[in-house]
């Protein structure tokens, strides 16, 4: 079965929808349906699972959605990403670079990180998660080993956050041009200007508002090379 | 225009400031009083107020007294040298051209901080470790030349049967003068084996002191060890509050500060208890001299730097204590004034995040001796829980509930004090609140003046609640885009939706005090994490539901239990088995000090508990994002499940109305 442009339609607003509603089984069968038609699912990924992701981006900057529903659209959106994924051509276009993430030496807390790391994920980034409570030393030996674009710290604590500078200071020395995010509920603008980072999100208390700025921020890394290329 | 930020302490209030204006505006504006007598005709000098210098991470701010306009004559007169340079100043002739972190003295501030910290009743009968005895002997005479120590030893064998087999040198020093004075008829003073005083004649009532050190609040009880009785209380601000409100902010402080962070952090908490126990034994008619033992209780952070640990430990993961078995220290290694032979009594630490206040709560509780599951929730700007019984055994957990529920990081927040709303209630029909301010005895719409400040720890889970019980917010915390009250309003620069609680009217800081769709979110983050706490525990137990649920600390005895139930704080609960116990920390502390066995007890106890690390859990993060809702996004509440029933559906009525309308015109 073809999919003609009305289906299309049909199948990625159900897609969308389904991830800002967390309907599961919508998501599911709608990628399902789109998978049965043997098409590339390039654009149902985007334009359908994560055109619906940014939505809830929007909606909980708003604070209309908070961390729950901000979970369960996650849940809903890699149930079709799990379906559409395996079928997707590969291709030059879309937002590609590599980001290193972690939570910082002597933190455990990462339900922030993690939903960063998603968005970064659907974005299309090669992301290496190293994890939380992560030696400050490998930040930048997995920034030299992958020669990421971008490396993301993360902190919950004043304590813990006090390592992020360490890290700075150690992948500045080797590598000027790698852009240093870093985020958590001790972060504000003027620590990152203190500490020598490139961005964080505006409101230091809320690191999922974090990663959709973050993601608005790479787009816009992007379009710049982009631009120059 | 030119704004700075300006935050005052130890209310904790902040805000951006117009640059220019003087520190009592800018105190007024933030909602924080400070007295001015005179009203800022420069003649009073009551408006003193302390600049603290230093970059301070958590807020961002480097304070300095360079950024307040310069000295001025009137502050020349009114304000003595030493105050001068103690970086003192008048608020109402200091104007802020810079950031700053401003401390207000207590005699400076308006309205009192009501410190909820009563003494109740004790269960066990009075057994302390620090006991007297009466004894009466010979002087020495050339056929029994014995010394004196051994002399008051073999009395106290022989008239007690109680063994002495050292003596403090302080003690030594003045015994011998006191033993002929007294014509050998003495009162010894005896711990641990160890004569620590000898006073002439019979002594019949002795003290020590029990202390909670709260990161925010500090509780002394004077305890008369004869009766077990606690004859004078005592609360004071922990003065740590302007080095940072939290524990994390106070190690970060000491971290940064290598040389003097700590240093200062302890001295000032040794100040204020020995001003504590300078007032405690005024009250009570007593001296300094008079009180030869005190147990302390607090958190990991606060005990590490009363001790003058190094703190940065327990700050990181997996956050080690320098010690968690319970410690005893002689009070004048410490600069503790009380009588110098006097000794200190710290209780154990249970784990990194687990300090010796819990263990405080742990034997007042005693849910290893109960028949029925309890489930011990201590709230303050950490929330510790305990789980357990005597067949279940005990395991504890420490959840990051944040300063919400104490007020902070709400718009409108503050700690309760005069003038801070402390009960709502919302009618369901007409979405109209009522509330109780502290410090007036009506309730607002029977009140004439109200004088609303902001919204306490109580406050703000009844609004919320109430809120939820009415269907403003609906259970994921979001403002029903349909309920019709002229009090839901936005936020004119945000757009975010609140609740009005207050009109301008009925405040006395010229504006509505609001609840704001931050606030919920704050709340739900706060009591979700208690809840998760619990499930994580629950589960380690085996158990679907607990017997008991006992709140505790200052703040949870004010809370109202249906407020909590509904907003999910913890599992459901009959209503007559949530209970509030108040200061079990503090009432821990006060039973170590008058019963030796409790004291035991605690240390074996304390070890006893099993604490769990939510974070290794892989699920936490499911657990935690369930728990936020209102009451929970799954878990049954059959106690008030009527009440659930009951919430409106605004949308649906507002739908049902419309066609209604259609149909009719």
């Amino acid at each position: 079965m073809a999919l003609d442009s009305a289906k299309k339609e049909e199948l990625l607003k159900r897609l969308a929808q389904g991830v800002v509603e967390f309907e599961d089984d919508e998501v599911r069968e709608a990628a399902q349906e789109w998978v049965d038609t043997g098409e590339d699912t390039y654009d149902a990924i985007f334009d359908g699972l994560v055109s619906g992701m940014e939505e809830v981006g929007k909606l909980f900057s708003a604070q209309e959605y908070f961390v729950p529903e901000m979970l369960m659209a996650a849940d809903s959106l890699y149930i079709g990403l799990d379906i559409l994924k395996p079928q997707m051509k590969p291709r030059d276009s879309g937002v590609k670079g590599a980001v290193v993430i972690g939570t910082v030496q002597g933190d455990v807390h990462d339900i922030g990180k993690n939903i960063v790391k998603m968005m970064f994920d659907v974005a299309g980034f090669n992301v290496y998660d190293l994890g939380r409570d992560v030696p400050l030393e490998d930040f930048l030996k997995k920034q030299l080993e992958t020669n990421s674009d971008i490396v993301c710290l993360s902190a919950m604590m004043t304590t813990t956050m006090m390592g992020m500078p360490k890290v700075i200071e150690m992948i500045r020395a080797k590598n000027p041009n790698c852009k240093i995010m870093i985020g958590g509920a001790p972060i504000t603008d003027d620590i990152v200007g203190k500490f020598g980072a490139d961005a964080t999100a505006k409101d230091a208390s809320n690191a999922l508002e974090e990663a959709v700025k973050m993601v608005v921020s790479l787009r816009e890394i992007q379009k710049e090379a982009n631009a120059k290329s | 225009m030119n704004e700075h930020t300006v935050i005052f302490q130890p209310s904790g209030r902040r805000g951006k400031i117009k640059d220019g204006a003087n520190l009592l505006e800018a105190a007024r504006s933030l909602g924080v009083e400070i007295e001015s007598i005179c009203g800022e005709k420069k003649t009073c000098g009551k408006c003193k107020v302390q600049v603290e210098e230093g970059f301070f991470e958590k807020y961002g701010v480097d304070s300095r007294v360079g950024n307040l306009s310069g000295w001025t004559r009137d502050e020349e007169r009114m304000l003595s040298l030493a105050e001068k340079e103690n970086k003192y100043r008048l608020s109402c002739l200091a104007h802020v051209q810079g950031d700053l972190l401003v401390f207000v003295p207590e005699e400076s501030r308006g309205g009192k901080q009501v410190v909820r910290k009563k003494a109740g009743k004790l269960k066990h009968k009075p057994d302390p470790a620090l006991t007297i005895h009466y004894i009466e002997m010979q002087s020495p005479t050339l056929h029994d030349p014995e010394d004196d120590f051994l002399r008051v030893v073999a009395a106290l064998k022989a008239q007690h049967g109680v063994e002495a087999d050292r003596i403090d040198i302080h003690c030594l020093r003045a015994m011998t003068g006191t033993l002929r004075k007294a014509d050998w008829k003495v009162t010894v003073f005896l711990l641990h084996g160890e004569i620590v005083r000898v006073a002439p004649g019979k002594v019949e009532n002795y003290y020590g002191i029990a202390i909670d050190i709260g990161t925010t609040t500090v509780a002394a009880y004077l305890t008369d060890l004869k009766t077990g009785r606690a004859v004078a209380t005592e609360s004071k601000m922990n003065p740590q509050v302007i080095y940072g409100e939290d524990v994390m902010s106070r190690i970060t402080y000491a971290m940064q500060n290598p040389e003097t962070g700590l240093e200062k952090m302890h001295k000032a908490i040794i100040g204020t208890l020995n001003e504590m126990i300078g007032a405690l034994a005024e009250e009570h008619m007593i001296t300094r001299d008079d009180i030869l033992e005190m147990v302390l209780v607090c958190n990991t952070a606060m005990h590490h730097i009363l001790l003058r640990l190094d703190p940065q430990y327990v700050g990181v993961a997996p956050f080690p204590t320098a010690m968690s078995k319970a410690l005893d220290v002689k009070a004048r290694d410490l600069g503790i004034d009380i009588n110098i032979c006097g000794s200190i009594h710290v209780l154990a630490n249970e784990a990194g995040f687990v300090g010796a206040d819990n263990c405080g709560v742990l034997i007042a509780e005693e849910p290893y001796n109960s028949e029925e599951l309890m489930l011990i929730i201590d709230i303050g700007t950490n929330g510790e829980l305990l789980l357990g019984s005597k067949k279940h055994g005990v395991v504890s957990c420490s959840v990051a509930t944040g300063p919400a529920l104490e007020g902070a990081q709400i718009k409108f927040g503050m700690r309760a004090a005069p003038g801070a709303i402390e009960k709502v209630e919302i009618d369901q029909e007409t979405l109209e609140p009522r509330f109780k301010v502290i410090g007036k005895e009506l309730w607002n719409i029977d009140a004439a003046e109200i004088e609303a400040k902001g919204i306490c720890g109580s406050g703000i889970i009844d609004v919320v609640s109430e809120m939820f019980r009415t269907g403003i917010i609906d259970k994921s915390g979001r403002f029903s885009k349909y309920a019709p009250s002229k009090r839901i309003t936005k936020d004119p620069q945000s757009g975010m939706p609140e609740y009005i609680l207050a009109y301008k009217e009925e405040t006395s800081i010229g504006k509505d005090i609001v609840v704001t769709q931050g606030d919920v979110r704050a709340i739900q983050l706060a009591v979700g994490s208690i809840y998760a706490g619990a499930v994580i525990m629950m589960r380690e137990h085996g158990v679907e539901k607990v017997d008991t649920v006992v709140l505790a600390g200052a703040f949870g005895s004010h809370l109202n239990q249906f407020s909590c139930l509904l907003m999910g704080m913890f599992p459901d609960a009959p209503l007559d088995k949530i209970l509030s116990v108040g200061n079990a920390a503090g009432d821990g502390a006060r039973l170590c000090l008058v019963n030796k066995h409790k004291r035991k007890e605690a240390d074996e106890m304390a070890r006893k508990v099993r604490y769990l690390e939510l974070t290794v859990y892989k699920d936490f993060e499911r657990v935690f994002m369930k728990s936020m809702q209102f009451p929970h996004m799954e878990d049954k509440f059959p106690t008030i499940q009527h009440v659930i029933d009951e919430i409106p559906d605004w949308k649906k009525i507002a739908r049902e109305k419309e066609k209604a309308e259609q149909e009719g015109g």
